[in-house]
């Protein structure tokens, strides 16, 4: 066992709230799981040793400069901020006055919430390795509870930066009561060297509708591992964006559980990786019931030496009949020396579905370049036109105009940056 | 303007134009009717460069500069513009941004200065008047989700936007009704100062009532078999190209 996970016991073993029933099963679970290596399937291409090499200290730790939260304002966004520096909730920095419907508690006041408890760990995967590290090591974040039949019109934007060296374990619970809608949008930025792991689970009850953003835009050293969990009720609708900026190591798992009858999911996947990021989405779409639909677009621009994994995983339930699943991945190779792993996995155990998947290496289309150029466009213009409108057209998509507006000149930038080579 | 002089196309191995020449001088329109794989889109993309159109034989120069010898943008920096038989859709490329790059690049070629942002929005917003498309179209992704006739209308609004002293239309009143059909019309019309020129490639005299051409030109399997003036068109009208066909058989024969 590695220091590290060692210490991580150890301070795992000194907490005591309300979640400590919950923590104590996943210490026993993580005490018999071994530490992911190379051979582990689900961390082949995750260097997670990483991890290991370096030293991080929690954000009471004097030495670490708890500074404001650095995340990028989103302009027109008006929304409702939950704000956090290093994993600890800033509550002055929050908003504070909620519109009618809608509570928000801190993490640590989830033992006054029954419904807290019973969700916790209900959506996330058992044997996640670094889901049962946040498990035991999260004491920060927040619970947001929409109230049936209220429709949020402002969107909640969860916030978090992080600061050089820092550790942090953040957990986010969501609850959509019946007809409920509300946007949530997780944004994660820092570029220095630090770890993370930020976990969220949303229950969406029957004819709820999330709208759900998911900016993982840490970048360089940052070291962040987490992901988003779903729980779809009866005729309720996920549509989820989710950002990737590449960093020295930045994994998410996204698992979509459709539990009732013509539940609706589509999720939007953008990759922008450059230098030698590593950019790691692990999916996994869980048909339980019948008369499901789902739509994944998945969509990687990679550049120089980064590396870009897709592991996507599609499970349709026996007797879940009449299932519309779509997996679509497309990737843009800018470099001889970038790498993409791309990889479905389709386990169908129904008869009467359609299940649909593609993962390519995308070439620039012949017809749109001559278009392009018959208009005087040289070729070289032309294909950054074509790479990013590739890219765009996912943002194109996205039903919050502010968050668009705000990405795509950032994303611009950001694939102006890479170099064809 | 427009010199072709003995142009063969080569398609995939086939011979597809076979010795055409044809002259176009400042101002003039020709249209060019002919049946279905004549050879009329063909000439378009040899003319414009598109790839898998290699020319075996012959010259095509636009006021004296050889167009073959060009890449594609830089025969559109020359002054050549092709409307699209078929116009391409470009899913996240709006439609105002490839105007502005398609712009600015024709005008950096020829050493004018680009237009400031307010300038071209401008232009832009005239321009999709004209061709009585909304203004949301500008920011749609190029041609996704357009219909046939919204497509044909886009073309001319880059027309008009880009300003080429040859245009070479393929179609351009295919699929579309009688509205479309005089609004595409009048575009290209209010493009006629004398000094542009204009190639229409059709397959129906109806549009020929709304532009008026200086010339009709048959091409039948890869060369103009007939040139005249636009009484021509109503006769193919009235007759087909069966009549034409034998016409030119027989004049073969005859000079055999």
């Amino acid at each position: 066992m590695s220091n590290w996970l060692a210490e991580t016991i150890h301070q795992a073993e000194k907490i005591d709230d309300w979640l400590s029933p919950k923590r104590a099963q996943s210490l026993s679970l993580l005490k018999s799981t071994a530490w992911p290596t190379r051979q582990t399937e689900a961390w082949k291409y995750t260097p997670i040793n990483v991890i290991e090499r370096a030293v991080f200290k929690s954000a009471n730790d004097p030495q670490i400069q708890a500074e404001q939260n650095s995340c990028s304002k989103i302009p027109n966004l008006q929304a409702i901020d939950l704000i956090f520096v290093d994993g600890i909730f800033d509550r002055s920095a929050s908003t504070q006055l909620l519109p009618e419907g809608l509570t928000i508690s801190s993490l640590s006041e989830g033992a006054d919430l029954s419904w807290a408890l019973s969700s916790f760990n209900q959506t996330k995967p058992k044997h996640h390795f670094f889901g049962l590290i946040n498990d035991t090591l999260a004491t920060q974040g927040c619970i947001i509870d929409v109230a049936e039949d209220q429709c949020i019109d402002q969107p909640i934007r969860i916030a978090q930066s992080f600061s050089l060296d820092s550790q942090s374990h953040t957990r986010i619970l969501v609850r959509l009561g019946k007809r409920a809608k509300v946007t949530v949008i997780e944004q994660l930025q820092g570029d220095q060297l630090s770890f993370n792991t930020s976990f969220a689970e949303y229950q969406i009850a029957d004819h709820a509708y999330l709208e759900h953003y998911r900016l993982a835009m840490q970048c360089e050293q940052a070291i962040s591992v987490g992901g988003c969990h779903f729980h779809l009720g009866t005729s309720s609708q996920l549509n989820s964006n989710l950002i990737g900026f590449g960093s020295q190591l930045s994994r998410v798992d996204m698992d979509i559980i459709h539990t009732g009858e013509h539940s609706n999911a589509k999720a939007n996947v953008i990759y922008l990786l450059d230098g030698k990021e590593v950019f790691d989405l692990h999916s996994a779409i869980e048909h339980t019931v019948a008369n499901g639909v789902s739509e994944q677009n998945i969509r990687c621009i990679v550049a120089d030496r980064a590396n870009a994994i897709f592991n996507g995983r599609i499970h349709i339930h026996r007797n879940a009949q009449k299932i519309l699943a779509a997996m679509n991945n497309r990737n843009l190779l800018l470099s001889d020396n970038a790498q993409i792993n791309t990889k479905p996995e389709l386990e169908i155990y129904a008869d009467d579905v359609r299940c649909a998947h593609s993962a390519t290496i995308a070439e620039i289309d012949d017809e749109a370049m001559f278009y392009l150029q018959s208009r005087g466009v040289n070729r070289g213009d032309a294909q950054v036109l074509l790479s990013f409108g590739f890219i765009n057209e996912l943002v194109d998509q996205m039903n919050n105009a502010a968050i668009a507006q705000w990405l795509r000149p950032i994303l611009r930038q950001r694939f102006a940056n890479m170099e064809i080579r | 303007m427009l010199k072709i002089n003995n142009l063969h196309v080569n398609v995939a191995n086939n011979d597809i134009i076979k010795g055409l020449t044809l002259s176009i001088k400042p101002g003039e329109v020709h249209a060019i009717m002919g049946p279905n794989g004549a050879g009329k889109s063909t000439l378009g993309y040899a003319l414009t460069g598109r790839d898998g159109y290699q020319v075996t034989q012959g010259s095509a120069t636009l006021n004296g500069t050889d167009l073959l010898d060009l890449e594609v943008e830089d025969r559109a920096a020359a002054g050549l513009f092709l409307a699209f038989q078929y116009p391409v859709e470009i899913p996240g490329v709006s439609n105002m941004e490839f105007l502005k790059v398609s712009v600015d690049s024709q005008r950096k070629a020829r050493g004018l200065e680009t237009l400031s942002s307010s300038d071209f929005l401008k232009r832009a917003k005239a321009a999709c008047k004209q061709v009585n498309l909304p203004l949301a179209f500008l920011k749609r992704g190029v041609n996704e989700g357009f219909s046939g006739g919204e497509k044909k209308r886009n073309e001319i609004m880059q027309m008009i936007l880009l300003e080429p002293v040859l245009s070479i239309l393929d179609e351009s009143d295919s699929g579309l009704d009688i509205d479309a059909l005089k609004i595409v019309a009048e575009g290209i019309n209010s493009q006629r100062d004398g000094q542009r020129s204009f190639i229409v490639i059709t397959h129906y005299q109806r549009l020929l009532d709304y532009i008026k051409p200086d010339f009709v030109h048959v091409l039948a399997d890869g060369k103009i078999i007939k040139s005249g003036g636009p009484e021509l068109a109503l006769e193919l009208e009235a007759q087909g190209y069966a009549w034409l066909e034998s016409y030119d058989r027989n004049a073969q024969e005859a000079s055999a």
